[in-house]
C-alpha cells in the first residue's frame, strides 16, 4: 500500500481484480504521455504514472480506478516525492472528508 | 480532436477575449446553419446583463412610459421582434447532434464512450457545476416573481454558452473549416450567447474566477465569480455563500463560530478560521495520537461533534517544514488511525503504507 498525498495505491492480486477492468477501456494518456491518476484544476499539478500500464476507471469521476503496471511504473507529482509501484495491480483511492449530510473529496 | 489541456483553459479563461474573432466565429456559425448573418452583435459585460437585454427587447413599447431598463448598456433593443425567434437549435444544437451521430457511428457506443472519457468528459463536471451556479444566481437576481422566473429561464434555456462548451467542443472536430469552426470561435474569445434571428447577443467572460484545487468555486475574501457589470457569486469550496458572510469571516471569534445556527455556515468558519486555532483557541484537547497522526474533537452545542484527523504531509516543503492539515472524519471515529483509514475508504486494520511522500 502506497501514499501520495490524497491518493492511496492499494496492491490486488491478480485473482481479486473485478472483471471490469477487461470489460473497460483504459483511460487516455496526458499530453505528455502519462496516466493521471488525479488532476489539480487549478495548479495542473497531477498524481500521474510514467511508464507503460493501463488504468481504469472503477466507478464515478472520482474513482476508485484500477491501475495494472505490467513492468512496474513510478508514481510522480509536482510536490510530492515519487514512489516506485511493483509491477500488478492497484487500486487507486482518493482522499476524502466527512461533511455531514455527505461526503466530499479532497484536492492537496 | 482537440487537446484537452487547451479547452480546459478555455473554460476558465477570464478578462476580454478577442471581440472581432468572437464577431466573426458567430457569423461562420450563422452560415454553417445555412442562416443569414445576423444584422447586429449587441455585447453585454455579464450573462445577467445580456438576460436583461433580451428581456427588455421582449417587452411592448409603451411610447407614454420610459420602460427602458437603465441597467441595460444598449437601450436601443427594446420593442416587439427586435431579435426575431431564437436560432439556438440550427446554429448550434442540430450542427452538434449531426457531428456526435456521425461520430457514434464511426466509433460504435463503445468506441464513442471511450473517445468522450478521453476527451470531454474531464471537462464536464466542472463546467457545468460552474454553469448551473451562473444559471442559479441569474435566476436569484432577476426573478422578481412566478412570470418572470419563467421567462428568466426560458431565455437561459436559449443560450449556447460560449467558454462553458468547452467539454463538447473538446469531444468533436473544431478546426477551421470543420462544422462547428464557428461555434469554436466564439467559446475561444467570449462566454455566453444567445443566437436570434435578427440580432446576436454575446457577453464577456468574467473578470475573475477562483476555485480550489478540485475545479470548485472558492474564495475568502471576494466573489469567486465577477463580471464587469458586477455580477457576482460568493462561494467557499464550491458551497454557495452571501456577500455579507465573506466580510465577516476575517472578524471571526470562537465565540461567534460556537453562535452561529446554520450548520453548513458554520462549517464554512471553522474552515476558514482553521481548525488548528479554533482547536488551540476553544482549549480542545487530543483525543488519540498514533503514527498515522493525531485525532481531535470538539464539542458544538446542539449539533454532532466535528472530529477531526490531524495529518503531517510526509513530503517536506521547500523550506524543509512539513505541512500540517487537518479533515473532517464521521463523529464516531475513536483512533487517528481509523480516522486516516476511513479517509481513503478502508478499514483501520487495513490501512497500512508502505511508503508515503
Amino acid at each position: 500500500m502506497y501514499r501520495q498525498g490524497d491518493v492511496l495505491i492499494v496492491p490486488l492480486a491478480e485473482s481479486a481484480v473485478p472483471k471490469i477492468a477487461a470489460d473497460v477501456a483504459s483511460e487516455p494518456r496526458d499530453g505528455r504521455g502519462r496516466l493521471v491518476l488525479a488532476l489539480g484544476e487549478v495548479t495542473g499539478h497531477a498524481h500521474a504514472v510514467v511508464g507503460p500500464g493501463r488504468l481504469v476507471r472503477e466507478a464515478g469521476l472520482f474513482g476508485p480506478m484500477l491501475l495494472h503496471v505490467p513492468d512496474g511504473a513510478r508514481v510522480v507529482h509536482e510536490e510530492h516525492a515519487a514512489i516506485s509501484l511493483p509491477k500488478g495491480w492497484y487500486r487507486v483511492i482518493r482522499q476524502r472528508e466527512y461533511v455531514p449530510g455527505s461526503v466530499r473529496i479532497v484536492a492537496d | 480532436m482537440t487537446n484537452q489541456g487547451g479547452w480546459r483553459a478555455t473554460a476558465a479563461a477570464t478578462g476580454p477575449g478577442d471581440r472581432a474573432a468572437a464577431e466573426e466565429g458567430v457569423r461562420l456559425a450563422y452560415r454553417r446553419a445555412g442562416l443569414a448573418e445576423p444584422e447586429r452583435i449587441i455585447w453585454t459585460r455579464s450573462p445577467r446583463e445580456a438576460v436583461r437585454t433580451l428581456m427588455a427587447a421582449a417587452r411592448p413599447q409603451d411610447p407614454e412610459q420610459d420602460v427602458s431598463d437603465p441597467d441595460v448598456s444598449d437601450p436601443d433593443v427594446s420593442g416587439p421582434d427586435t431579435f426575431g425567434a431564437s436560432v439556438r437549435d440550427a446554429v448550434l444544437g442540430a450542427p452538434w447532434a449531426r457531428e456526435r451521430a456521425r461520430l457514434h457511428g464511426e466509433l460504435g457506443p463503445h468506441g464513442w464512450s471511450g473517445h468522450w472519457r478521453a476527451t470531454g468528459a474531464g471537462l464536464w463536471e466542472s463546467t457545468r457545476t460552474l454553469v448551473d451556479r451562473v444559471r442559479a444566481g441569474i435566476v436569484d437576481e432577476l426573478a422578481a416573481d412566478r412570470a418572470t422566473e419563467t421567462q428568466v429561464r426560458l431565455l437561459l434555456l436559449d443560450a449556447a454558452l460560449g467558454q462553458h462548451d468547452a467539454a463538447w467542443l473538446c469531444a468533436f472536430d473544431s478546426a477551421d473549416g470543420s462544422p462547428l469552426d464557428g461555434l469554436a470561435a466564439v467559446a475561444r474569445h467570449a462566454g455566453w450567447w444567445w443566437p436570434y434571428e435578427k440580432a446576436a447577443v454575446i457577453s464577456e467572460r468574467p473578470l475573475t474566477l477562483h476555485r480550489d484545487e478540485a475545479g470548485r468555486l472558492d474564495r475568502g475574501d471576494g466573489p469567486a465569480l465577477g463580471y464587469a457589470d458586477g455580477f457576482e457569486l460568493y462561494a467557499w469550496r464550491g458551497m454557495p455563500v452571501p456577500r455579507d458572510f465573506l466580510d465577516e469571516l476575517t472578524r471571526l471569534t470562537p465565540e461567534r463560530i460556537r453562535g452561529e445556527e446554520n450548520a453548513e455556515l458554520r462549517r464554512v468558519m471553522l474552515e476558514f478560521y482553521g481548525y488548528d486555532r479554533y482547536l488551540d483557541e476553544s482549549g480542545a484537547v487530543p483525543v488519540h495520537r498514533d503514527e498515522t497522526g493525531v485525532l481531535w474533537r470538539v464539542q458544538l452545542v446542539g449539533d454532532e461533534d466535528v472530529v477531526m484527523v490531524e495529518v503531517v504531509n510526509s513530503t517536506p516543503e521547500p523550506d524543509g517544514t512539513s505541512r500540517t492539515y487537518w479533515l473532517r472524519v464521521p463523529p464516531s471515529t475513536r483512533t487517528a488511525r481509523e480516522g486516516v483509514a476511513w479517509t481513503f475508504g478502508v478499514g483501520a486494520e487495513a490501512y497500512e503504507p508502505l511508503q508515503q511522500t
